[in-house]
């Protein structure tokens, strides 16, 4: 450990182990630094500590009571005793008194298995409980919105109430009664109805006092397995959790990354999963609609593309991840075309959280429009990411489409081009006349990385598994580059970034290493600065 | 190093009478003739006593009203060590938490009986039962219906006077 002597840290002993940590910091935080996690449940570090669910009380080494860990600043030559025969004493009293009242419905309960108090009880509570007096029963109640509330499972921990005032500032949530009375409620009917953001009280609960309807029973914790991933609805690039089962997304859940989203997404990100698990998927390569080997599709293609005399013209759309982008940029100028062109969907006005300024949904509503921004591609088509490609429906050259589904083009799509090639995940009856269809995975299946509104790059892992034989846009992009230029065919989305990277001069020396969990920012000059 | 291979010398035919070893073996099985303690059971028309601990196919409990017992908590399939449970709960009207599928591979299932252990409702069970004989095969998945209707009794999986084996 480093070893600090300014006078803005202090040094302490937690636990026995020495600590040095900077001024002002709580006990609760300065164990975390040598993995010590005290038990907690009003304290979030994205919300104020009100010392209220008196289970993080530690003994402070000369103090004549417990301190409260989340709330107790550390003091010079502290010596903190988190798990003393007192302490730990104390827990179990504080967890007796929680389960007085609580239904113990584990086996019904959405939250078993990620439940703090499940948790606690398990480590530190009473083998058996001692109470006699028949429970208090209030039954749940329907918050609006997303939201569930069983009153019976709360802690009263108030994070809840807590982040409507602090975070959403959009006071929604209340502690009605007193004492053992006590029970959180909305205020007027509508209750979370149109919050935008009440989805992270959901997240906040420690307990399954708060359950999201749209998960509600549809699987275990346990059962989930999690990647991590940034969240595609905008450009804002929220770092998030894919948590699938079955090979199928179940639920989004926020990533912490103080830089972009803190500990929260807004519900329209987190409920838009559903196209994840679109089951209408090209699997197998197609040469003018007859299945084929990888092998013999590329080779086919590659020859094609030596053959062909038009011009190249390209479409894509902003859901392409860097990878796919840069590639396409590259084999587009390879091949002597001109312009790529990208559509994306748009709405009006951001939508803020005011107790994080950085987040907010932004007004584009796909998650790499950054990107073709610095590759310079033009926006076509409408703020619903339709139309505007009647020039390339009629091109009689080239015609390589990427990503984009093309719902909205008829069927007689690129039927004039002389060589139309169509790498998609979706079945499109605009592909219909592709001379050569090329399964390519989503960003689910997929690593990779995008480009949030502020210029972050940053990386999201493979969360399911994709269908038949499809494969990386990169991979395919890359494949082709390589047999147009000589260069080594990438074989992971590190090594496709790092052929990028050599094009964008903004970019210049980055790699999968530097971007880490966290993104890193391209040069600021290029991001749009945020206050 | 070569594996010791041990000779065994078989005696020589000419010289070896097997009479006193048969004479032996008919006394055994004379013995046996005239026993009146007999072993064999006439099945079916006598029946095995089965052990109250005998784990055979599974039974759901029903309530009074006939719903099934179970919660759809999740914890049968996660323990089920052959993975033979398929379940996907949902709510019913009343709002509590049901089984929408419920689903044993009976051919899949080890009759280890953890289903029976782990359910915190009392509702999945292995039965002392042995007659399970099908002319499908697709007629051992036991969908919840099935199971329901199953009215052989429920294996016991401890001593009820000794819940703790002392």
């Amino acid at each position: 450990m480093v070893d600090h002597h300014g006078p803005n840290t202090v040094n302490l002993t937690i636990d026995g182990s020495p600590v040095t940590v900077p001024t002002g910091t709580t006990i609760l935080r300065a164990a975390q630094t040598t993995g010590i996690e005290i038990p907690h449940y009003c304290y979030h570090p994205g919300l104020s500590s009100p010392a209220m669910c008196r289970l993080c009380l530690v003994e402070v080494d000369g103090w004549p009571e417990l301190a409260p860990a989340c709330k107790t600043a550390v003091a010079e030559g502290q010596t903190v005793l988190t798990d003393s025969e007192l302490a730990r004493r104390q827990r179990t009293g504080v967890l007796e008194f929680y389960l007085v009242n609580h239904p113990l419905d584990c086996p019904i309960c959405d939250q078993s298995g990620e439940c703090f108090l499940q948790d606690y009880v398990f480590q530190e509570g009473r083998e058996h409980g001692r109470g006699r007096e028949p429970k208090r029963v209030l039954g749940r109640d329907d918050f609006g919105g997303d939201v569930l509330f069983y009153a019976d499972r709360c802690v009263m921990c108030t994070r809840c109430v807590r982040f409507m005032q602090e975070v959403a500032e959009d006071e929604r949530l209340c502690v009605v009664e007193r004492g053992d009375r006590a029970i959180i409620d909305t205020f007027f009917e509508e209750g979370l109805e149109g919050s935008p953001f009440a989805g992270n009280i959901v997240d906040i609960c420690p307990v399954g006092a708060l359950v999201s309807k749209d998960f509600l029973h549809k699987a275990r914790a346990w059962d989930l397995d999690h990647a991590p991933s940034v969240c595609p609805s905008c450009s804002q690039g929220c770092n998030i959790t894919l948590q699938t089962r079955d090979d199928l997304v179940q639920r989004l859940k926020p990533r912490e990354n103080l830089d972009v989203n803190g500990w929260w997404m807004c519900d329209f990100g987190r409920h838009n999963y559903e196209w994840m698990n679109r089951s209408d998927r090209l699997e197998e390569p197609l040469i003018g609609g007859e299945s084929k080997s990888w092998d013999e599709t590329l080779q086919a293609l590659f020859s094609a593309l030596e053959d062909a005399q038009g011009s190249v013209k390209a479409v894509t759309w902003a859901h392409a991840p860097n990878e796919e982008m840069g590639l396409l940029s590259a084999l587009v100028s390879e091949l002597g075309g001109s312009e790529v062109v990208y559509r994306s969907a748009k709405t009006e006005g951001e939508v803020l959280l005011p107790g994080y300024p950085l987040l907010a949904r932004r007004e584009d509503l796909a998650p790499n429009t950054e990107m073709a921004r610095v590759l310079a591609m033009k926006r076509v088509g409408d703020d619903k990411a339709q139309g505007g490609l009647e020039d390339l429906a009629e091109h009689d050259g080239v015609l390589i489409v990427l990503g984009d589904p093309l719902e909205d083009q008829p069927e007689l799509f690129g039927s004039h081009a002389e060589l139309f090639v169509y790498l998609g995940s979706y079945a499109s009856k605009a592909a219909n006349h592709a001379h050569f269809t090329l399964p390519i995975t989503m960003f689910a299946e997929q690593e990779g990385s995008y480009t949030n509104v502020q210029g972050r790059i940053q990386r999201f892992w493979p969360g399911i598994r994709a269908p038949g034989s499809s494969r990386p846009g990169w991979l395919i992009l890359g494949a082709l580059l390589a047999e147009l230029t000589g260069i080594e065919t990438p074989v992971s989305a590190d090594q496709a970034f790092g052929l990028i990277v050599n094009g964008i001069s903004e970019l210049s020396g980055l790699t999968f290493q530097d971007l880490g969990t966290g993104g890193a920012l391209i040069k600021p000059s290029v991001g749009v600065p945020v206050d | 190093m070569p594996p010791t291979v041990k000779v065994v010398r078989r005696p020589d035919d000419e010289r070896t009478s097997y009479l006193r070893a048969t004479l032996k073996g008919m006394a055994l099985t004379f013995k046996h003739l005239v026993n009146p303690n007999k072993v064999t059971l006439q099945y079916p028309e006598e029946r095995p006593d089965l052990s109250p601990r005998w784990r055979g196919t599974h039974r759901m409990e029903v309530h009074s009203d006939g719903r099934p017992k179970c919660v759809a908590c999740g914890l049968c399939p996660t323990v089920c060590p052959a993975n033979c449970i398929r379940l996907v709960g949902g709510e019913d009207d009343q709002g509590n938490r049901y089984p929408i599928v419920y689903e044993i591979d009976e051919f899949r299932c080890i009759f280890c009986g953890m289903c029976q252990e782990v359910c915190p409702v009392e509702a999945i069970h292995v039965g002392v039962h042995f007659e399970n004989a099908e002319y499908t095969r697709d007629r051992f998945v036991y969908d919840l219906d099935r199971l329901m209707e199953q009215d052989h009794p429920s294996a016991l999986l401890w001593d009820p006077s000794d819940p703790r084996s002392e």
